[in-house]
């Protein structure tokens, strides 16, 4: 047995570190300490149970090492600097209250982590890269990377959060039922940021990017287990909805397939299944919101065998629904074109247009593409022509310039 | 921990009654921290026009009339509480009537060894009517001092706790303290009943506000000339405003002594 230890011991960091992490950051307050007492843990497991084998409970275990290794720490660096007594009082403190439950809080703790991380008092800017490193264990290079950004803007900002945690007192703590509502919107936005960033990155180029929608899934899983609230279940159905269509959304080559001309045969039905099953569950409640009615509509798609055997009757009703809750213009953009494929093209123009003759969207590319779609399925060429071209214009990514340009380019096949 | 809600509004926003009234439900307020053993000062200030700004430049003082900053809202009143942590710290100041119309501003205290004790609970039986309260509010910049490194940085605090020191030898101490930096600041505001806020200070200037005094002086002239020599004075700014004092007000943050 004792030849496996280094493996044993890789597989039980890759499982438990974040955990342990999380755990240690409650109890000592402080990020930088957890990680240092998290690495020193591991280190000490590695000679500790080779002499004495794998304890019963390895968190366990790395918890408490990793809390007596931040004591000594303290300790040691206490002669010379001012704060210690401050940090080594709560370790005391928080060492005994905390001995009993260190086993049995651990998956709350990352889920405190995260609340933590989402504070509305911390910057909408520096949330989401904070709970990328600190909850996620991403790299800030992986970070920077995958949001085009500088490694030093995102290292600046990941220090400024983890600062302003540690000095200005923000709690480790899930809030309270009353304060839920309110916080729980910020944690959502950001698991979706991080979903929608993986996702919506369809050139294939980086790894990282597919990477952090299966990251913001395993999240959304956390937090359904804890907080079974429908808008968490409603979050999560949306993000395995879309994710089952991820292969067929694209070609080799990385263009974009329409959700009409997929290849359904290609969709994840387990995704689906758990999806579906979630979304049911979200709107048995009665109290769902954005991501649910969101989901729902993922999950017409997904019932449909064929494209033409969508139920668009269905998905107006619950753009409607969408739209009380949360008015939008790109809402109304997505309600006027399934109004296209219930009751014509004609009718969805009509809303359209209407939209952007109001002011909205003139810069949203995809409301010029919806619009020259109808247009070419009315055989209104030109008009067409022109709105594709509106559109590319207004894109950036490079897998939807590219259809854009195929379709302006069957414009000038047919015309030959 | 300790925090220091800073109270910005438009001075010209309150009716004679509305600031009655502020001042009524503010002081309801600290009672009840108070007696939860939180609650340590609280004050309005004078209006910004009898504020004065001290700066020390090649030993020379140069003082200006009115506040640090021309800004639309004012500085009109402090809060310094005890409480556990950011989220209790928040829920006061969005209960405080001038977070619906301004901004309260909290800032983390930085814990300084070596400043005298506080002697702001004694305030009331002292009957120093020839005295008046002063806040001095003091503004750095943070980058000047970050380049200048730790040691500036030590030398100046310590500078700052011995001007304490002898200000208490000679009873004209009440209280101060250091302010972790700005970029630890959250700002609280109340709209149509909804809490908002916002990561960082109420005002972004070059020139942050990096801690306080309150103090006994004669008159202003005293008062500037204890503010001319704050360690700070020389890099930054020191505005210096008078206090309102609340009767009673005072004497509530001994329990926490």
């Amino acid at each position: 047995m004792s030849h496996d230890l280094p493996a044993i011991i890789d597989s039980i960091y890759r499982a438990e570190s974040r955990r342990v992490f999380a755990t240690l950051v409650r109890l000592l307050g402080d990020f930088d300490a957890a990680e240092e007492a998290m690495h020193e843990a591991f280190a000490s497991a590695v000679e500790q149970w080779a002499a004495d084998g794998i304890p019963d409970n390895p968190r366990a275990w790395l918890v408490s090492a990793g809390r007596f290794k931040a004591i000594d720490a303290a300790r040691r660096k206490g002669r010379f600097q001012e704060l210690q007594p401050e940090i080594a009082g709560r370790i005391d403190q928080v060492a005994s209250s905390n001995a009993a439950k260190a086993g049995e809080d651990i998956e709350d703790d990352r889920l405190r982590l995260i609340f933590t991380c989402c504070h509305p008092a911390i910057d909408p800017s520096i949330q989401l890269p904070l709970t990328l490193r600190e909850v996620c264990d991403l790299t800030t290079e992986e970070i920077a990377r995958a949001f085009l950004a500088s490694t030093s803007t995102m290292a600046q900002r990941i220090v400024r959060g983890k600062a302003k945690i540690r000095d200005a007192g923000i709690p480790f703590v899930i809030p309270t039922a009353e304060e839920l509502p309110d916080r729980i919107e910020s944690v959502l936005t950001v698991i979706y940021l991080v979903f929608n960033e993986g996702y919506s990155a369809t050139s294939g180029e980086s790894v990282t990017r597919s990477d952090l929608s299966g990251e913001a899934i395993r999240l959304g899983r956390l937090l359904v287990e804890l907080l079974p609230e429908p808008e968490v279940m409603g979050l999560l159905a949306l993000m395995l909805l879309q994710e089952s269509r991820r292969s067929a959304r694209t070609t080799a080559d990385g263009d974009v397939i329409l959700l009409e001309e997929q290849d359904r045969e290609l969709w994840n039905q387990g995704l689906i299944q758990e999806g579906q099953a979630l979304v049911e569950r979200a709107l048995s409640t009665r109290r769902f919101g954005v991501y649910s009615v969101q989901a729902a509509i993922a999950a017409m798609h997904a019932s449909a065998r064929q494209a033409s055997q969508t139920d668009w009757r269905q998905i107006v009703a619950l753009y409607d629904a969408l739209l009380t809750i949360n008015p939008s213009p790109v809402v109304e953009l997505n309600r006027a074109v399934a109004v296209a494929m219930c009751d014509g093209p004609e009718a969805g123009l009509v809303l359209i247009d209407a939209i952007l003759n109001r002011g909205d969207l003139k810069e949203y590319h995809l409301a010029h593409a919806a619009r020259a779609d109808l247009c070419r399925r009315l055989g209104r060429t030109e008009e067409a022509r022109a709105a594709y071209e509106d559109a590319l214009a207004l894109a950036r990514q490079e897998p939807e310039r590219r259809f854009l340009q195929n379709r302006l380019a069957q414009f000038q096949m047919r015309k030959s | 921990m300790k925090y220091m809600l800073l109270i910005y509004s438009r001075e010209s926003a309150w009716t004679e009654e509305e600031s009655m009234a502020c001042r009524e439900a503010s002081s309801a307020v600290c009672h009840e921290l108070a007696a939860k053993g939180q609650f340590r000062s609280a004050s309005p200030l004078h209006p910004v026009a009898t504020a004065r700004t001290v700066r020390v430049r090649n030993g020379k003082r140069l003082i200006t009339d009115g506040p640090f900053a021309e800004t639309t809202e004012q500085l009109g009143g402090y809060f310094i509480i005890d409480v556990p942590d950011l989220d209790a710290a928040i829920a006061v100041a969005s209960r405080l009537p001038p977070a619906a119309k301004g901004t309260v501003e909290i800032r983390p205290l930085f814990h300084l060894e070596g400043l005298p004790p506080e002697r702001l609970a004694q305030r009331d039986s002292v009957a120093a009517a020839a005295e008046t309260q002063y806040m001095f509010l003091c503004y750095d910049d943070e980058e000047a001092w970050n380049r200048a490194g730790p040691e500036a940085l030590r030398a100046a605090m310590q500078e700052a706790v011995e001007l304490t020191l002898e200000l208490d030898r000679q009873g004209k101490f009440l209280s101060a303290s250091p302010l972790h930096p700005v970029a630890t600041a959250t700002s609280v505001q109340v709209r149509n009943g909804k809490k908002h806020l916002i990561d960082g200070p109420f005002a972004e200037t070059r020139e942050v506000l990096g801690g306080y005094y309150l103090i006994l002086a004669r008159d202003d002239q005293e008062a500037i000339g204890i503010a001319a020599r704050h360690s700070g004075a020389r890099v930054g700014a020191v505005e210096v405003r008078r206090v309102v004092e609340m009767p009673g007000l005072a004497s509530l943050g001994q329990a926490t002594e």
